[in-house]
C-alpha cells in the first residue's frame, strides 16, 4: 500500500487551499459556480477527500458536501444545480434538503429522482446556522448510506477540527498571561499535541475510506464506519480542548472559533454519532 | 496513494520471505530462550549470522555489514516479514539497530571493522549507556565524567536503566568531556568494554518479576577507556544521539501495531473499547506508510511513537478489565505461543499491562513526544 498523495493530488491541495483562502468573503452562489468551473463535483474519491476537507476547514456554506455526497452516489449521476438524497430511511435531518435543484431517495422500489420543488421539505432549526437541514415527507423510504456520504462527513469534519487547532494555535501563541505567550505551558501545548494527534487519525481513516471507494475494495464499508467514528471522536476532543484554550474568547458569537465548533459538532451528528458508527465495527 | 503494493517491493518481500521459511530455527533448536536484551543464546547467534551473511540483518546496510542497500520501503516489508512471524532478527536489538547504527554513522574504518561487523555477525553484544539517575528526558545534562588523560580518557560516574549491560561485551556510553561548555556541546561518545577495571553491573528486576533481569546500574570508578575508543568527534555526542536512530525510529511504530494485532486476536470481543482498538491498528499503519515519504517532518515520529505506545496502552488495559478477576492470574498465558519470540508478550493480562508503560516511558516519555508536537510541529514557544 501507498498512503501518500500522488504529484497531481498535491497540486490539487495545493490550487484547493488558494482559492478556498482567496474566495473566503465571496457570496455563496460564486463559491459555487467557482467549484463548478473548478470541476469539483466530478472529482473522484480520493482527489473530493482533498476538496471536501478544505470545504470543511472553510465552512463551506454551499450544498457542494451533499450534492458530491449524497446526491452523486446514489443516483449515480450529478444534478442539474445542486443536489442531495434522502437515505436514512425515514426522511428526518436531510442536508440540502430544503434547497437542492434535485433529490435521489431510497425507497423499496430502488432510487427515485425527483425535482427539489417536487419534494415537500421542510428546513429546521438547528444549533448551527451555517447548514441547511430539512424534514422530508415521503412515503416508502428505505436506509442505505452510501459509504461516500460517511467518508464526506468524515473529511468535512476533520477540516473543521483542523481549524480549530489552527485558531487555537494562533491564539496561545499571542495571547500573554503571567507575562508569556500561554502557548508556553505544557497544560496547553499537551491539549493541542493531543488535538493534532486526534486530527492526524481521523484523518488517515477518512482518506483510507476514500480510497477503499475509489477502488471499490471489500472493505470499504468498515473503513468508512471507522472514518465517521474517528471524525466524530476527533471532533469531541478538539470541541472541547478547542474551547477551552480559547478562554472566555471563545464563548463569544463575534468569535470564528463558534462556527467551527457548531460545524464539527454538526458533523459527529448527522448520519451516526462516533458510537453509532463503533458499534457497526463490533459486528 | 493505492491499496497495492508496490511489485518491486513485493518482490523483494516474497525473496526475504522464501529465506525465513528455508531457514528459521525450529522450536526445538530455539532453547533457550534469551534473558535479556543482551542475552543471546547460542542459537540465535547462529540465526543472526545467517541474516547477516545472507544481507538480510539490517537490509539497509551496504553488503559488507550484513545488508543489501535497501529501500525504506524495503525496510519496512523486511521488518513486515519479521513481525507477521513474530520472531526477531537480533535477540541483541539496541546492539544492532542503535550501536552498531551509531558506529557505522560516526566511526572509523577501523572502528567499524573492529566493532560495528562483530556487533552484527552476533560475535559480541553491546548495550547502549545513556540514561543516568540524574538525566533521564534531560538526557543533555549527563554528569558521568570522561577526562582525557594522555592517550586514554579516565572514566567516573554512573548510568542507570541500561538494558542487557550485564549480558554485554560493550557499552555505547555517553560522557562529558567538556563541563565548562554548554551542555549539548560537552558530550562525546565511548565505547567501553565491560571487562575493562573499574566497571561494576548491577542488575535490578522489572515490575514483572524480581529476576527479570533487563535494566542495569553501571558504575564507572576510574575506568581507563583507549583514546581510539571515540566515537564521532570529541564534545559532538549529542549529533551521535540524534542521527543514529533515524531509521529505527522511522519503524519503531511497527513494534506498537504488531502489539495492537496480538490484542485484536487475544482479545477479541463485542465490547465498546474494542473498535478503538480497531481503529488505533488501522490509523497507525496509514500513519506509518506515510512516514515512509521523503519529504516528512522528522518531528512526526513523534507522533506514532505517543499514538502508538498509548493505544497498545489503552488496549491492554482495556483487555485486563475485560477478563475481570481472571486477570489475577500470574503467571498465566494470554497469548498463542511463537517459539522465536521473548516470552514477555505472551505473559499475564497484567504483565501486558504493565510492560506497556515501556513504550510510553522509554526511548522519549509521552509527555516529551507532546512537547515536541506542539514545539516543532505546531510551533508553539518553548
Amino acid at each position: 500500500m501507498e498512503f501518500e498523495f500522488d504529484e497531481d493530488q498535491r497540486m490539487l491541495q495545493r490550487l484547493v487551499r488558494e482559492t478556498v483562502a482567496k474566495s473566503r468573503a465571496l457570496p455563496e452562489e460564486q463559491l459555487w459556480s467557482t467549484y463548478l468551473e473548478l470541476g469539483w463535483l466530478e472529482a473522484p474519491p480520493v482527489e473530493l477527500a482533498i476538496i471536501l476537507e478544505e470545504l470543511g476547514y472553510a465552512a463551506d456554506p454551499t450544498p457542494f458536501l451533499a450534492t458530491a455526497t449524497w446526491f452523486a452516489p446514489l443516483a449515480g449521476r450529478l444534478p442539474n444545480g445542486s443536489g442531495t438524497a434522502v437515505f436514512d430511511g425515514v426522511g428526518e435531518f436531510v442536508l440540502d434538503a430544503d434547497r437542492a435543484d434535485e433529490i435521489a431517495l431510497l425507497t423499496a422500489d430502488g432510487v427515485v429522482v425527483r425535482e427539489g420543488a417536487e419534494v415537500r421539505a421542510e428546513r429546521v432549526a438547528v444549533f448551527d446556522p451555517t447548514i441547511h437541514v430539512a424534514r422530508v415527507e415521503q412515503s416508502e423510504l428505505v436506509a442505505g448510506v452510501p459509504e461516500l456520504a460517511l467518508m464526506g462527513l468524515a473529511i468535512s469534519t476533520v477540516g473543521s477540527c483542523r481549524r480549530i487547532l489552527d485558531l487555537v494555535v494562533a491564539h496561545v501563541k499571542q495571547r500573554q498571561q503571567f507575562g508569556v505567550a500561554i502557548g508556553s505551558f505544557q497544560a496547553v501545548k499537551h491539549k493541542a499535541a493531543d488535538m493534532y494527534v486526534a486530527i492526524e487519525r481521523a484523518r488517515a481513516l477518512a482518506l483510507y475510506s476514500a480510497l477503499t471507494i475509489a477502488e471499490d475494495a471489500p472493505e470499504r464499508a468498515r473503513a468508512a464506519a471507522m472514518a465517521k467514528a474517528a471524525a466524530g471522536e476527533c471532533q469531541r476532543l478538539c470541541f472541547q480542548s478547542g474551547f477551552q484554550l480559547f478562554g472566555a474568547m471563545g464563548y463569544t458569537w463575534e468569535n470564528e472559533l463558534q462556527i467551527h465548533l457548531k460545524r464539527a459538532k454538526a458533523g459527529d451528528l448527522l448520519l451516526g454519532t462516533a458510537a453509532v458508527h463503533r458499534k457497526a465495527l463490533l459486528v | 496513494m493505492r491499496l497495492a503494493a508496490d511489485p518491486e517491493i513485493e518482490e523483494f518481500r516474497a525473496e526475504f520471505a522464501a529465506f525465513l521459511d528455508a531457514n528459521l530455527p525450529t522450536a526445538e533448536e530455539a532453547v533457550p530462550r534469551a534473558k535479556s536484551s543482551a542475552d543471546v543464546p547460542p542459537w540465535a547467534r547462529e540465526w543472526q549470522r545467517k541474516l547477516f551473511d545472507a544481507g538480510w540483518l539490517v537490509p539497509g546496510n551496504p553488503p559488507e555489514y550484513g545488508g543489501r542497500n535497501a529501500s525504506l520501503p524495503q525496510l519496512l516489508a523486511h521488518a513486515e516479514e519479521l513481525s507477521r512471524r513474530r520472531i526477531y532478527h537480533s535477540f541483541n536489538p539496541q546492539g544492532v539497530g542503535i550501536i552498531a547504527a551509531s558506529i557505522l554513522s560516526f566511526g572509523t574504518e577501523e572502528q567499524k571493522q573492529r566493532w560495528a561487523a562483530p556487533i552484527l555477525r552476533a560475535d559480541i553484544t553491546a548495550a547502549l549507556g545513556m540514561s543516568e539517575p540524574g538525566a533521564g528526558s534531560d538526557l543533555a545534562g549527563l554528569r558521568t565524567r570522561a577526562a582525557l588523560e594522555g592517550d586514554h580518557f579516565v572514566v567516573n560516574g554512573q548510568k542507570v536503566w541500561t538494558s542487557g549491560a550485564h549480558d554485554a561485551d560493550v557499552l555505547l556510553t555517553f560522557v562529558r568531556t567538556d563541563p565548562t561548555a554548554p551542555k549539548h556541546k560537552g558530550i562525546s561518545v565511548l565505547l567501553i568494554p565491560t571487562d575493562t577495571e573499574g566497571v561494576v553491573r548491577r542488575p535490578f528486576g522489572s515490575i514483572a518479576h524480581p529476576d527479570d533481569f533487563d535494566f542495569n546500574e553501571v558504575f564507572f570508578t576510574d575506568v581507563r577507556v583507549p583514546k581510539e575508543n571515540l566515537i564521532g568527534p570529541l564534545n559532538e555526542g549529542w549529533k551521535v544521539a540524534n542521527g543514529s536512530l533515524g531509521h529505527e525510529r522511522t519503524l519503531l511504530w511497527l513494534s506498537y501495531a504488531e502489539r495492537l494485532e496480538d490484542l485484536i486476536r487475544d482479545a477479541a470481543c463485542d465490547e465498546e473499547w474494542y473498535a478503538t482498538l480497531l481503529m488505533d491498528f488501522q490509523a497507525l499503519k496509514l500513519l506509518g506508510y506515510r512516514q515512509l515519504g521523503a519529504d516528512r517532518n522528522p518531528a512526526e515520529v513523534s507522533v506514532l511513537k505517543l499514538f502508538g505506545s498509548e493505544a497498545v496502552q489503552n488496549a491492554t488495559l482495556r483487555a485486563l478489565e475485560a477478563h475481570g478477576t481472571e486477570s489475577l492470574l500470574h503467571p498465566a498465558s494470554t497469548a498463542a505461543h511463537f517459539h522465536m519470540n521473548m516470552e514477555v508478550f505472551s505473559s499475564s493480562w497484567f504483565e501486558r499491562y504493565a510492560r506497556s508503560f515501556g513504550g510510553t516511558i522509554a526511548g522519549g516519555t509521552s509527555e516529551i513526544q507532546r512537547n515536541i508536537i506542539a514545539e516543532r510541529i505546531l510551533g508553539l514557544p518553548r
